[in-house]
């Protein structure tokens, strides 16, 4: 690996693309963060990296049709939510069995329109491993409005959130209307996913949303604590992987995915640092 | 012999907590809940026993408006519920504790944002809204169930016990009318269950809860509820315990196996 060199990393700084590449990183590890805590205990990791799976194929079709990936993926981001949901309600399948069913028969599907489409080589790379390095403005201000949505809907529906994932049948003795929260919750990390995509890649998306959750799970001793501290592990993340990226010349989205597995086995193998970490709520 | 038919059930009275009246009830287009008729009044602790499939968890399905009334009507705490639509002020004085707390032990809920939930009116709001109020009824309910050392324990990490004392607290947190409990003790020993008992009793004479409880304990039925109910997707008979739960009335409810089964051993 060769040497830091401090001087270069400051002078890639100085650059609107590094900057805006950190601020992207930082703004969707926070996000992913924030939904991660709520995926993760609700045993929907699955589902976060089958959409990112799944949504190959909305841009596939974007692609061959000359449109914006951007434009395409968010429709279909949306559209893969509400189908899962409608597919789970009506029929007696496994969650994971048709989270499979319906990733894999997509990255096929997706495959073929792209080699039919003669860009099948070019594109695949970008799609599968994302350019956080290419994010514009424009990405920054979708991404940052997700944030901002994300958290009103998690600080204004915690507590409710709360009870739904500790127990459904007391939350709906209390008039929770369950079907609205789950669709409104998976529409929600639909988006996060489909934008992020174009910075991490459909290979990586699902990282941003676990990863960062289960290293919070390790060091928190409460639900609340645990919600923050996935955020902002996300970002902390997010701002180390691209410091780190930088440093060694390796590539942005991967390094931050290493910086998260760090934090994960840090906190996994020390367990200790709670008690510094987390302050107590009660 | 006390069985009553619904049509000569007694009239509600004026401080009935709940009404029900002629309610049908359909699950998958499947009757399962044909004209029951019974009221509760104020402060009586009343159980409803019958056999697996009788429809008592449809029964309080249908009160919390989970379920949708086919016909008939349920009223709460004087107010008629359209459509299973229970107003929030009328929901709040209600606390239902289901048959089953299994807890995916890996969700990092503590025993005090446990019974802060039961405080929270669960709207859209801020979870710092009023958080000094939360904090102060969380720790008096906590105490007042001996459970304050265990507020900073995740709900995993509790006995069944440990568990039961907590939901209570989480009945106890803000001020109610109603408790529905749906078989509460399952699952704990002669102990812990007496002792779950005993602190209910506690807090109903304190709190002056109007119990409505499933249960499969006829003994326990006989020594504490007021009033019983035999359901058998219709209502067959009730009345005072120890009338009520004679032995014609048991094998009209769950079959005459069933007395013979319970006279020998």
């Amino acid at each position: 690996m060769p040497a830091v060199d401090f001087e270069n990393m400051i002078a890639l700084f100085q650059y609107p693309f590094m900057q805006r590449a950190l601020i992207g990183g930082i703004v969707t590890g926070l996000t992913g963060g924030l939904l991660g805590s709520l995926t993760v205990v609700r045993q929907l990791s699955f589902f976060s990296d089958a959409l990112g799976h799944s949504t190959m194929l909305g841009i596939s079709i974007g692609i061959v049709c000359g449109l914006s990936p951007s434009v395409v993926v968010l429709p279909f981001a949306l559209l893969f939510a509400l189908g899962f949901n409608y597919l789970i309600e009506k029929t007696d399948l496994w969650t994971d069995a048709l989270l499979n069913l319906i990733y894999s028969s997509s990255l096929a599907i997706s495959v073929i329109v792209l080699s039919l489409s003669g860009t099948y080589q070019g594109n695949l790379n970008s799609l599968l491993f994302g350019d956080i390095l290419a994010l514009q403005p424009s990405d920054l201000i979708v991404d940052g409005a997700l944030l901002v949505a994300c958290a009103l809907f998690m600080g204004l529906t915690l507590r409710t959130q709360m009870l739904m994932t500790l127990h459904e049948p007391l939350a709906i003795a209390r008039g929770v209307n369950i079907k609205a929260h789950r669709n409104a919750f998976m529409v929600l990390l639909s988006l996060v996913v489909a934008t992020s995509i174009k910075a991490i890649g459909v290979l990586l998306v699902g990282a941003f949303i676990v990863i960062p959750a289960c290293a919070a799970r390790a060091l928190s001793r409460d639900f609340t604590s645990y919600v923050l501290l996935s955020a902002g592990l996300g970002a902390l993340s997010a701002a180390v992987g691209m410091l780190a990226s930088a440093a060694f010349n390796l590539p942005s989205g991967p390094s931050i995915v290493v910086a998260q597995l760090l934090l994960f086995l840090g906190a996994t193998a020390f367990p200790s640092t709670k008690a510094f970490l987390v302050e107590r709520h009660f | 012999m006390s069985v009553m038919s619904p049509q000569s059930l007694p009239l509600p009275s004026a401080n009935s907590v709940l009404e029900i009246d002629r309610l049908s009830v359909r699950r998958d287009r499947r009757p399962v809940l044909q004209d029951v008729s019974f009221s509760l009044s104020a402060g009586t602790d009343v159980a409803i026993v019958g056999p697996n499939g009788a429809g008592k968890s449809t029964l309080v399905q249908a009160i919390l408006g989970i379920l949708p009334c086919e016909e008939g009507q349920v009223k709460l705490l004087g107010q008629t519920l359209a459509n299973g639509q229970i107003p929030s002020a009328i929901r709040d004085q209600v606390a239902y504790l289901p048959q089953n707390f299994l807890v995916d032990r890996r969700i990092p809920l503590t025993v005090s944002e446990l019974v802060s939930l039961g405080w929270d009116k669960l709207g859209l709001q801020f979870p710092w809204a009023r958080a000094k109020a939360r904090r102060l009824a969380v720790r008096s309910a906590l105490e007042r169930v001996g459970a304050s050392k265990l507020a900073s324990r995740f709900i995993s990490d509790l006995s069944g016990g440990q568990t039961k004392r907590v939901l209570l607290a989480y009945c106890l947190v803000r001020s109610r009318q109603l408790l529905i409990l749906d078989e509460a003790p399952a699952g704990l020993d002669v102990r812990g269950e007496a002792d779950f008992y005993q602190l209910l009793y506690e807090l109903k004479a304190e709190q002056g809860w109007t119990i409505l409880q499933i249960s499969h304990d006829l003994d326990m039925v006989r020594r504490h509820c007021d009033r019983v109910i035999c359901l058998n997707r219709r209502l067959l008979c009730q009345g005072v315990p120890e009338t009520t739960l004679a032995p014609e009335n048991l094998s009209a409810t769950y079959g005459s196996e069933f007395v013979r089964y319970r006279h020998h051993h």
